[in-house]
This record gives structure tokens, sequence and C-alpha cells, in this order.
């Protein structure tokens, strides 16, 4: 349905950029989720391997790859994918979604990043910089049989800690004679990944003490999520125990 | 002089020292130095006979070494002896070699040219003593993770030691700041020689923050003293107790020579030790300025005699001439000659006095009214200050140097505190000197969450 509309939308897009043109209201077809560009524009590659790869290791196929490119109109790179060694799509995720109002700058002081003006310099104003120095104190009391089993990485923490939150199956609202029945139905990848992050980020931000900061309570979410304890655990397995309950309305969902 | 020629310079000295040093861990020391500065094509710039006496030189070094047993070579890092020769026969082939970072030289006073860059340990027992305020907060964080306490050994702080140890003490107080960019090291510059006047047995007298004294003081008394100025006795207290920790020894030494009457009750006779004048002033909080204002003129009588000798240490020192925050029950603000701490300590800063050493440090951050880029003593004293101040020797204290920088990482990676995988790598690395510009500061910061 929307396909022949695109095709003369197209058509128009003769202009000069190739950017869209505003005047692209049609009645009943809205829009989810477009872009300013047109179809022709690709994705940037990142990637600095990818561009220093001396010409024998490559394939014909990235060669052409290699090629095309160089004709190819491409988009500009979001501001916050960067070439840097370190950095961390799943962090960058999640950063976004504890930002508020827009404010990248606390978000992401909060996460990794420090601010190097802060006045108070003398409790770690980071989640990483929070786990890593709780780890160490754990490893340097711990006694050299267990310090093996301790992990100080706080990257492999995160990324563990929200893995175990995952939940493997979820439930959904579907409405069936009048009512709305809570369905188990399997989920993807990224709605698993986006209920892990979105259940972490409300259970630190609603239960947590008064004066407690935001990254000591993450840092102690995420060590509990990384030994499969804690509330966030708790409510994936709630969620596994009510699919399992609703089973029988399995056959609920057509898809 | 081109930098080739002043390297090359560099290294005859050396070759000179090492010609002559005596002791073996002086020797297979000067080795790796060689071998550490001597990079690609240095060789050949210079003429061939000193090259083919160098090398036939480094030979018989290298069997000296050989000698050793491998205890006095560990510390140095972790080249075997080994590997020193393989060096050696691949004609100095310019391979940067692995980058030492820790030296088991823990006397501040045995700390020369050739332990720059490298990180030494102060025991933590000490710490509490000689360090009860004064540390950053981040140093003291650091310390608590790692479970050790390291200095790096930097330029600016060996100069000012070389000052230090040739001190006259008949003359009068030489006073030394030091002063940069943020975060580049000035505060554990400090630390790095207050340690060594404490291993020297010096009187110290640290002012860990001088901005602290200038601002968001909650209890502000008229002084009893003097009436125009102002007292503050939280801040004057709580000095005088890590003045007390630090220096215990002394206060059952030094006797006052006059008389102090505190009000109509009580007075300090001439002849009492000044450690009761110390605890007068912390039991009593309301005397508590004037003690202060009493131990510093008593000590600053004292150190001319030859008993001790004093370091006045402050950080923060333009704060003593800057503008306060602080404001009378009228809202009109107060001048910092106002405050009878910074009445006494602007005081003791002068250079009339003889005996010891005045070593200063200038900081942007917690001053107040002063523009961010701020960084040279003549923005940051104003005109008041560096008249006062005036004569004084300035020492830079800049960023790393890719030798301290290599270092600064080594002794990260040593304590596995760079825990990114990719940090070990060399894109890693050299992110980090981009991202941190090899500010200090910054490259710790950075290193938290990586």
């Amino acid at each position: 349905m929307a396909a022949p509309v695109m095709k003369t939308v197209r058509g128009w897009s003769d202009l000069a950029l190739g950017v869209r043109s505003a005047v692209l209201r049609l009645p009943g077809l809205s829009q989810v989720r477009w872009s300013r560009y047109s179809p022709e524009y690709r994705d940037p590659q990142i990637d600095k391997e990818y561009y220093r790869k001396p010409l024998a290791e490559q394939t014909e196929e990235q060669k052409f790859e290699l090629e095309l490119r160089k004709t190819q109109l491409i988009k500009a790179a979001p501001a916050t994918k960067t070439g840097s060694v370190f950095e961390d799509p799943l962090i960058s995720k999640f950063t976004n979604m504890m930002m508020k109002g827009g404010n990248k700058v606390l978000a992401r002081s909060l996460m990794t990043k420090e601010a190097w003006g802060v006045l108070v310099h003398w409790i770690p104003w980071q989640t990483l910089e929070a786990v890593k120095r709780k780890q160490f104190e754990k490893y340097h009391a711990a006694s050299p049989e267990e310090r093996a089993a301790i992990e100080r990485n706080p990257y492999t923490i995160f990324h563990q800690a929200l893995k175990n939150c995952e939940p493997v199956i979820g439930l959904v609202p579907i409405l069936k004679g009048g009512h709305f029945y809570q369905v188990p139905v399997p989920l993807s990848d990224r709605r698993r990944r986006f209920m892990a992050m979105k259940w972490m980020i409300t259970e630190c931000r609603e239960k947590k003490p008064r004066r407690m900061l935001m990254p000591e309570k993450l840092s102690q979410e995420l060590l509990e999520a990384f030994h499969n304890q804690g509330p966030v655990i708790r409510r994936k397995h709630d969620m596994h125990k009510m699919a399992e309950a609703n089973r029988a309305l399995a056959h609920y969902r057509w898809w | 002089m081109c930098p080739d020629q002043e390297s090359n310079q560099q290294l005859f000295t050396l070759w000179d020292n090492a010609q002559h040093s005596h002791t073996r861990q002086g020797e297979a020391k000067t080795v790796l130095f060689v071998i550490l500065l001597t990079g690609p094509g240095k060789c050949s710039g210079w003429p061939f006979q000193s090259t083919g006496i160098m090398l036939k030189g480094m030979r018989r070094l290298i069997s000296k070494v050989h000698k050793l047993d491998p205890g006095h070579v560990l510390h140095m890092g972790t080249q075997a002896p080994q590997s020193l020769a393989a060096h050696l026969d691949s004609q100095v082939s310019g391979q940067s070699p692995r980058a030492i970072s820790r030296t088991s030289e823990n006397d501040p006073a045995k700390h020369e040219e050739q332990h720059e860059g490298q990180h030494y340990s102060l025991p933590l027992q000490d710490m509490k003593t000689i360090f009860p305020h004064g540390l950053p907060p981040r140093f003291v964080m650091q310390m608590k993770t790692f479970n050790e306490a390291c200095l790096m050994v930097r330029k600016p702080a060996l100069e000012l030691l070389h000052h230090l140890k040739n001190t006259n003490f008949d003359h009068p107080a030489v006073r030394y700041v030091l002063y940069g960019e943020k975060g580049t090291g000035k505060t554990l510059s400090l630390c790095h020689i207050i340690h060594f006047c404490a291993k020297q047995d010096w009187l110290i007298l640290h002012i860990p923050d001088g901005h602290l004294w200038v601002k968001n003081c909650q209890d502000l008394l008229q002084s009893t003293y003097n009436k125009q100025r102002f007292d503050q006795p939280l801040e004057a207290s709580v000095w005088l107790k890590n003045f007390k920790t630090a220096n215990e020894r002394f206060l059952s030494q030094i006797k006052i020579q006059e008389k102090y009457v505190w009000n109509k009750r009580e007075s300090v006779e001439k002849g009492s030790l000044l450690g009761e004048v110390v605890e007068q002033g912390i039991t009593r909080v309301r005397n508590a300025t004037d003690a202060v204002g009493i131990v510093l003129k008593e000590l600053k009588r004292q150190s001319s005699l030859g008993i001790f000798r004093l370091l006045v240490a402050v950080d923060g020192v333009n704060a003593l001439w800057g503008r306060t925050t602080l404001k009378r029950e009228d809202k009109s603000p107060i001048a910092p000659e106002e405050l009878a701490l910074i009445y006494n300590l602007r005081k003791m800063v002068k250079n009339d006095w003889h005996g010891g050493a005045i070593v200063l440090t200038l900081s942007q951050t917690g001053s107040l009214f002063k523009p961010r880029r701020a960084c040279l003593p003549q923005e940051l004293l104003g005109k008041e200050g560096f008249d006062a101040l005036d004569p004084f020797i300035p020492i830079l204290v800049s960023n790393y140097n890719p030798k301290e920088f290599e270092s600064c990482i080594q002794y990260y990676l040593e304590n596995s505190w760079l825990q990114h995988e990719k940090a070990h790598t060399e894109e890693g690395k050299k992110e980090l000197l981009f991202l941190s510009n090899a500010n200090p500061g910054q490259l710790e910061r950075l290193c938290a969450y990586l």
C-alpha cells in the first residue's frame, strides 16, 4: 500500500540534495519513523578497521563495496557514534534510556564519563567506577583462592547483569471477547534487551533511598543482577511465572 | 642547540656516569637508561669512534650485569638480564622498551633524575601521620582501592628537592611557588616535598587548602584579640587537630617564649610547651583562632634559633590575597585581611625569618572570582599577592611527558586498574593520550571507568 506512494515520492526527490520535501502529507497515510534521507543514502561505516584492511586481504565483494561507497551518498554519522575503541553500543543505549529531558551530559556522567568540574570528588560519580571500586574492595578482602572468581571488569559485569535480567518469554495483552487477556508470547532480542534495561532503570529510580545517588544504587543493582539475585531478577522470574500460569491462553496468539 | 645534539649530550653525560659509577645497581640502571634514551638513528649522528667505544664499554657493563643476581635487576622492571643482552646484540635498534613504572627507592631524599617518571610507594601508616589532611580526595580514593599509596617522581618535585637539600638556613626563607594548569599535579608534588621534609625531621606547617578558610564559614565570631578581625573557630580547631597529628613530637619539645592570656581566668605562662597551646585551641573552640595565631608566631620566632627546621606548605595560597564570599551581619563583604587566620598566615608567608623554607601552590579550582583559564601567578595572585610574594622561585608543573605517561599507564596496568580489553592495546593507549592530552588529572578520571 505504501510502496506505490513511495515511488511517486522518489520522482520528486530530484531536488538538489535528495532531501525529501516537507510537502508529503497524504490523507490516510501517516508515516511512522521516517527519515529526512531518501532511500539511496547509505549508512555510514564507522569502523576504522574496515578502511585499514590492506587491499590484498579484501574479498571481491568488499572491494566492490569500497568502490561503490566512493560514489554513493552517505548519511551523516550521529554524534553519539564515535570511532573510539572504548565505545560500547549497549552502554550508549542504556545511557540514552537513563537520559531525562535531553540532558545527555548528566546521563553520561552518571554512567561513564566524569564531568571535570564536579564539586563532589570523594565519592565515585559514575556507575562503572563505583562497580569497579566495589569489586576491587572485595578482591583485596578475599583469599587468594577466591580472587580468581571475582570479576573486576565493569563492562563484563554490566553485560552479564543485563543478560541475566532478560526475560525469555513475555506477556502481551490481547483483546478477545471484550476482555484483555495476558497472553505469553516469544520476544525478539531487541525487545528483551529493552525490557531488561527498562526494568533496571525503573527499579533504581523508584526504590532508591532518599539520599542515595543513582550511580551507587545502579552499581548495587548491577552487582546483584550479575550474581542472579536482587529485585530485577525477581521481576524477571515473576514474568516467567505469570507466563507459565497463563499457558492455556497461548493459542490466542495468531502470529 | 638542536634536540639531537642535546640528547647526545645527555647520553654522553650518562655514559660518563656509567663509567665512573661505583655501585652495581647504578651501572645496571644507567645501562638500562642508555638503552631507553637511545632511539632510532641517534647513533648515526655520532662520530663512529665514540659509538664503537660506547658499544664496547656496554658489553663490559653487560658482563657485569650478568654477574648481578636477578634480585638486583628485578626492581628495575620486567626486563631480565638476558633481554638486556639481546637488546644490545640487536645494535640498539630502537624498539620501544617496556616502561618501568616502579622504583624501590622509597626515600625521597635519594630521588634523582634517574627515578624520574617512576612511582615510589609510601607506607600507609606514615600517610596517616604525615597527611592527616592535604591529599587530593581522588588520591585518597585511589589509595583505598589499591591498598597502597604511590607517588610519581617528577621533574618539578626533583627540582624543588634539589633546592631544599641545598638551602642555607642562615639566609631568609626562600619561597617556591608551584603553578600550572588544572590537574597537572601541583598538590601531589607538594605532598612529595612534605614527605621528604617529614623524613628529614622538619616541622611541617601544612595548610591543605587556603580556599577553605575564605568561604562557607558558618560561624564567624568577632575576634577577642582584635575587634576589627574575625575568628573562625571550626576551621581553626580542625586544623589544630591535624597539626597535632602531624607534628606530635615537636609539640613536647618547643617552649613558648611569652605569656599569653586567654581570658580573665586562663592564661599560658612563658616557658610552657607548645602542646598546651594546641590543646587549649582544640578544647576551647572559641580560642582556636588565637591559638593558631600563637602557634604561627612562636614557630616563626623560634625557627631562627635552629632547634628545628620549619616547612611552611600552603596549597591554594592565592586565597590569601583574593576576595572572600563571607559577609558580615549587615551583608557587607569581608576582606581576607579581616580574617584572623588569613592575617596570621600572611605574616608566616613573608620571608623575614630563616631556618626553613616556604613552598606554595596556586590553585584555580576552589578559587573565588577568578576565571577558569587563569593559572599563572600574576593572574591568580593579583597585584597585591604578587607584590607580597615577590621575590619567589616559580616552578611550572606541566602535563606528563611521553615517558611519564607510559609509566602511569604501566602503573595502572600493574594494579589491573585498566580492565577494558582494548586499554591494553596500542590503539587504546593512543586514544587515552589523545583524550587526556597527557594531563594527569584527566587521565586518572578516564582510567577510572575503563
